[in-house]
Formats: structure tokens, C-alpha cells, sequence
């Protein structure tokens, strides 16, 4: 499983896609992408949107959720680029603006 | 992160399904050089730094808090190794400096006189990821 860049540490030191695993590597790790078919999922510290981008093609409803505002800003621009069934709205792990028992699938990804 | 685990049982439905993955500082990472044949092999080792190791003990004890208090049941653990990649050694250490995760020195396995002759080539930092599922009760 290798990440490549040479950007690493000069360009993007906070919202790294670039120093994590491909969100399909880390999916099979965890199982597969039979863990997220079809379920709603969400991704709770999604940064740029690494894993909830990858989830997407899959999944029946994915959102991403962080505090930084520049990185939902990338991941909505990355999900436009990709056409991704995806959503990005800033906020924190401690106050989701979601009903209750709304999602199947938590991500907490490089999270806690 | 009590909190957060808390809210992610809230949002979650019975028997949905929590992953939590984090960088594993129970094991070094590896400082490893690119050789001629394309393989990497490891030249050094890196610890993580003493703060990162107070975080990840505090995430740890936020999951029991979470699984003692019964939001969630552990269904499966596992760790797997990532390598992110670097044009040189120079790259390498940029990284290492500008870092919190990890210490700033590599605790080198071989000698400088190699590692100046490796200066060049393609280096990686290859780490564990930590990983466990668990099921909403």
C-alpha cells in the first residue's frame, strides 16, 4: 500500500490525501467495499474528502463532515470534478447535524 | 472524543457499523531507500513522538469508555502498513521536520557514508495503520 507525492511536508502539510493509504486500499482492509454498498456513510474528520470520495461510487448516500473549511472546500471541489455522489459540510465530531440512527456506516478515519 | 464516539453512536443505526482507524504507535516506522532493483528495505527506524503517544493513549481510552458503556461491540481489529513516498532523503527529512507524529531523527541502520550515497534516490516512510471495527448495540 504506498501513497505517492512529492509534495509531502512542502505543499499540503494539513489536508493530506497525499500522505494517507488510497481509500480503496484502507476500504479492503476493513473489508471491502461490501461494507459500504448501498448504506449511507459517513465520514467524520473527512479532511479533503480521501475516504468519503472513495466510498462514493458505492454507497447510497455519503457525507463528509470537518472542521476545516478549506478542506470541505477541496472535497466539494474534488467531488464536483469526479461527478462523486458525495456532500461536505464543516462542522465537528462532538455536534453532527444529522437525526439520530440516520447513517450505517461511521468513518473515523485518522480521526480520533 | 468520548463525545465524538457518543455522537457517532447517536447517528448511527442499531447494528450500523463504526470504523476507527489511526496510525499505530505501538510499533516504529521504517525509514526505507529505493535500491537499484526497485524494492525498498529499511535503513533506519522512526519512533513516534511522546505528545502523539499521549493522544493515541487518550483515543484509546475513549474506546473503552465507548465499548465498557455499551455503544458499540469490537467485531474486528487488524493493522495494515502504508509507505508514502519521497523523491530523496532530503524530502524525507523535510517531513520528519515539519511533522508533530513523529520524532525529527531517524535512528539510522546504516552508515552515512551510505546514506549520502543514497541521498538522491527515492525514499519512503513505511507505518501502521491501526484499525477496528465495531457494531452499534
Amino acid at each position: 500500500m504506498t501513497t505517492s507525492t512529492s509534495a509531502v511536508g512542502r505543499l499540503l502539510p494539513a489536508i493530506s490525501s497525499l500522505l494517507r493509504p488510497p481509500a480503496r486500499d484502507e476500504l479492503r482492509e476493513y473489508g471491502g467495499v461490501g461494507l459500504v454498498r448501498r448504506k449511507r456513510v459517513i465520514d467524520v474528520g473527512c479532511g479533503d474528502g480521501r475516504m468519503a470520495l472513495g466510498c462514493a461510487p458505492y454507497a447510497s448516500e455519503v457525507v463528509g463532515v470537518d472542521p476545516d473549511p478549506e478542506a470541505i472546500r477541496l472535497a466539494r471541489s474534488k467531488a464536483r470534478e469526479l461527478g462523486a455522489n458525495a456532500r461536505f459540510k464543516v462542522g465537528v465530531a462532538q455536534e453532527l447535524p444529522f437525526a439520530n440512527e440516520h447513517f450505517d456506516v461511521v468513518i473515523l478515519s485518522w480521526t480520533l | 472524543m468520548v463525545d465524538a464516539l457518543r455522537e457517532a453512536h447517536r447517528i448511527l443505526r442499531p447494528r450500523g457499523i463504526l470504523i476507527d482507524a489511526r496510525p499505530d504507535s505501538r510499533v516504529f516506522a521504517y525509514a526505507e531507500h529505493q535500491g537499484a532493483t526497485s524494492k525498498f528495505r529499511p535503513a533506519g527506524v522512526i519512533a513516534t513522538a511522546r505528545e502523539e503517544h499521549t493522544n493515541d493513549r487518550t483515543s484509546d481510552r475513549a474506546v473503552t469508555t465507548a465499548v465498557g458503556s455499551r455503544w458499540f461491540r469490537p467485531l474486528r481489529a487488524g493493522r495494515f502498513w502504508h509507505r508514502v513516498l519521497f523523491e530523496d532523503r532530503p524530502s524525507l527529512q523535510d517531513y520528519l521536520d515539519d511533522h508533530a507524529r513523529f520524532v525529527h531523527r531517524v535512528r539510522w541502520k546504516v552508515d552515512e557514508a551510505k546514506r549520502r550515497q543514497w541521498d538522491d534516490d527515492p525514499w519512503a516512510i513505511r507505518r501502521a495503520v491501526r484499525f477496528e471495527l465495531f457494531e452499534r448495540t
